[in-house]
């Protein structure tokens, strides 16, 4: 696989983690939701997926570049992906609702 | 008129508290963080350390130890006790440093 | 210092935030765009739009340049300054040393030999100055680029970010040496400001005036913290010697006897041996480095190649791998006797500390090979000025009101300042852009005047933030931010399209034929000019608006007293 994809797939997966770990904190959820709470599961799935999501952004990273680039490259997407959900949830909150297909509105 | 003057003169009291302070927060930090690097690549030596390698060593910690002083000159409650653990600690440190370095020659 | 740890911290924040804030702004700026500096100097100086090359031949076409290299008459003028008794002529000076150096990203060469100075330093801890000249080539011909055309990225903005260009007594480095300390306390102070760090990680309320500029400001500091602390902390290593310079002070003989030991242990002579010596082929030296890289499993470039003692029996050739591929700096150097071609040393793997210290350097350097990582730099960069800004911003928010009421004109001199250091330093930039592609081609030290039109157009930009900053003492909006804006968006529409009409290598053309260097920094600039006419128009709107609610007050203030 290029390069390029690889580190497309490692945005995209470190761009989801950051919007399921968003969505795992109760402001952000209603911000997507309106007043409906989320349930204590659905917290722990999306804590979960985050934290997995981040690992696999790491491994796609590493596959790609030398460790001491990817590392870098690893630390710098988290950055772009904070910002990125940051952002999405005050213009487009509606959009992160995608990444939890199994809530109801 | 009197309390006027007192004001003035608590005004100034404030002014000249704050600007040692900040000297103390720059200037006794930089001699701490100098008696430092000394100190670190003195002890190497004594060691049989390569001179290189110790000084290298010394700046990647000088910096850190640099920002420590420095927030703890702020934080301290007493800036007596501020100007002495930093310039006289960082003299301190230097001497012993100077006496090692005598030791080798 | 006051009465809780938290208030203290907030205190130091406040106001060394503020105080180095300006500094720090130059800095992260244009190290940002120092990220791409070289793709400037493609965009600045046009006759050098092509293709990187691989380090030339240096048998065929580097030995005669290097030859034809005059001393360069400043440094000539700078060494006479300082030895004692008056320098030889300067067409007389001998070469000692000469070095060639390029990256992926570079189509010219860069040279440069150093010239001995028989004369004895004024300065005791030197044993010799050098005299240096310099070339630009392009390696296809060999022809030599004038040293008039000023490289506005790598020989700007980039000596900019981490000197100020100030180098009486090191006063730049010292200025930024404490804006990036100022950075580490800010981080490590806001930290303990901002105690929902990790529950407010997303947040960011638009649409709120000061709540909004809290948020943006803790958003662009949490999200890229580690960016902004290791570039703090590893520009400070990177100058520590000028910062603590205990080699030069304390340790001088033990750095001396460190010397000796280093020239038995790596078989490199530190002086020459006064003996003349042949050249032989460093052509064949260099296929025989990249052939051992080859070996060791890291094939590569030539990224710097360098002969120390030339002309001498003592002479040696160094040919180090351009690092294009990992972060840590240019390194597997091998060392070939000058006269003979043997290898006399292939530099080891570096130690624990020195591999540390080599990976950390290297990652604010950047001589790696991978435009993500580039383009999230620059990123990075920019969430760092917009930290800086949106916290001077909060400043003068919060405080313009009270000063108003008090008759204290403290945040209208914050407020100018913030002008003159965001908006400000934008016009500068767009400037010598601007100034880079009408001043005409053939001006002698067109690199001088392209400065000095930068530096006046910051000036200018700081006395119009000063004279239009009134509104502030009165608790409202200086319009100096809308009108700098407008200038902002003009000079950067302005540039690339004079790049098109000087140069005929307009938008279409560049991204037809991937020409990305000049391409990108041409739609960076739209971008910059767009957003800048886009935040003119929202800070219209936000001046109108704060007038449109001070004159309710004022009516209903003259109801109250007829």
């Amino acid at each position: 696989m290029p390069d390029s994809l690889l580190l497309g797939l490692a945005l995209l997966s470190t761009l989801c983690a950051m919007g399921w770990l968003a969505l795992g904190m109760n402001v952000h959820w209603q911000q997507v939701y309106g007043d409906v709470a989320s349930s204590a599961r659905t917290v722990r799935i999306v804590r979960v997926l985050g934290a997995c999501a981040l690992a696999v952004s790491m491994l796609l990273c590493l596959s790609s570049d030398h460790a001491s680039i990817a590392s870098l490259v690893w630390v710098m997407s988290l950055a772009a992906s904070v910002f990125f959900v940051a952002f999405l949830l005050s213009w487009r909150p509606r959009w992160l609702a995608w990444l939890v297909p199994w809530a109801r509105t | 008129m009197l309390q006027q003057v007192a004001t003035v003169i608590t005004h100034h009291q404030q002014r000249l508290s704050i600007g040692s302070r900040v000297l103390a927060g720059l200037l006794g930090s930089y001699v701490f963080a100098w008696g430092f690097v000394t100190l670190v690549v003195a002890l190497g030596l004594t060691q049989g350390a390569d001179y290189d390698e110790m000084l290298t060593l010394a700046y990647l910690l000088a910096f850190l130890v640099y920002l420590c002083a420095f927030l703890w000159a702020f934080a301290a409650a007493s800036l007596a006790r501020v100007w002495l653990v930093l310039a006289g600690g960082g003299v301190a440190m230097s001497g012993v440093a100077r006496w090692l370095t005598s030791l080798l020659a | 210092m006051l009465s809780s740890f938290r208030l203290s911290m907030t205190w130091v924040h406040t106001w060394f935030g503020l105080v180095l804030g300006y500094v720090l702004m130059v800095c992260f700026f244009f190290g940002a765009l120092s990220v791409f500096d070289r793709e400037i100097d493609r965009w600045a100086i046009p006759e050098t739009r092509y293709e990187p090359q691989p380090m030339p031949s240096f048998d065929a076409m580097l030995q005669p340049i290097f030859r034809s290299i005059e001393p360069d008459p400043q440094s000539y003028d700078y060494a006479q300054d300082e030895v004692h008794g008056p320098l030889p002529p300067r067409e007389s000076l001998a070469m000692s040393d000469v070095g060639a150096y390029t990256t992926h990203r570079d189509p010219v060469l860069d040279m440069y030999v150093s010239f001995d100075v028989p004369n004895k330093p004024k300065d005791a801890n030197l044993d010799h100055v050098h005299v240096f000249g310099y070339a630009t080539i392009d390696p296809r011909s060999g022809t030599v680029i004038s040293n008039d055309k000023l490289k506005i990225g790598s020989e700007f903005f980039y000596p900019l970010h981490y000197s100020l260009h100030l180098y009486w007594k090191n006063l730049g480095y010292w200025l930024v040496g404490m804006a990036a300390l100022t950075m580490l306390a800010a981080l490590v102070t806001g930290v303990v400001m901002h105690r929902k760090l990790l529950r407010e990680l997303f947040t960011f309320r638009p649409r709120k005036q000061m709540r909004s500029v809290l948020d943006l400001h803790n958003l662009t500091g949490v999200a890229a913290l580690p960016f902004h602390f290791f570039f703090a902390f590893t520009g400070l290593v990177i100058f520590a010697g000028i910062y603590f310079p205990v080699t030069n002070s304390m340790f001088k003989p033990q750095a001396e006897a460190h010397e000796k030991v280093e020239e038995l242990r790596t078989g490199l002579p530190h002086d020459p041996a006064h003996v003349a010596a042949p050249l032989a082929s460093v052509d064949a030296m260099v296929a025989e480095a990249q052939r051992r890289w080859g070996e060791r499993g890291m094939p590569g470039e030539v990224g710097f190649l360098g002969i120390t003692h030339l002309g001498d029996a003592n002479g040696y050739v160094s040919v180090y791998r351009a690092g294009t591929d990992r972060v840590t700096l240019t390194g597997q150097g091998i060392h070939f006797r000058a006269s003979t071609g043997e290898v006399i040393r292939e530099d080891p793997q570096p130690s624990a500390v020195a591999g540390i210290n080599d990976w950390l350097t290297g990652l604010h350097l950047q001589h790696f090979r991978h435009w993500l990582l580039r383009w999230l730099y620059v990123l990075g960069g920019l969430a760092g000025c917009a930290c800086i800004a949106t916290g001077f911003i909060f400043f003068v928010e919060k405080r313009k009101r009270q000063h108003a009421k008090a008759g204290v004109s403290g945040a209208r001199w914050a407020d100018a300042m913030g002008v003159t250091a965001v908006t400000g330093m934008l016009i500068a930039t767009g400037t010598i852009l601007v100034a880079n592609q009408l001043l005409p081609g053939d001006l002698p030290q067109r690199g001088d005047w392209e400065g000095r039109i930068f530096w006046l157009a910051w000036l200018m930009a700081l006395a119009h933030a000063f004279w239009r900053s009134a509104p502030v003492a009165e608790g409202r909006l200086s319009p100096a931010w809308r009108e700098q804006s407008w200038v902002v968006a003009l000079l950067c529409t302005a540039a690339p399209v004079l790049n098109w009409l000087t140069t005929g290598d307009h938008l279409l053309k560049t991204i037809a034929a991937g020409y990305w260097p000049v391409a990108g920094f041409d739609l960076a600039l739209l971008v910059v000019a767009a957003v800048a006419a886009y935040a003119a128009r929202r800070l219209r709107r936000a001046e109108l608006a704060l007038v449109a609610t001070a004159k309710p007050r004022r009516e209903s203030l003259e109801a109250a007293h007829a």
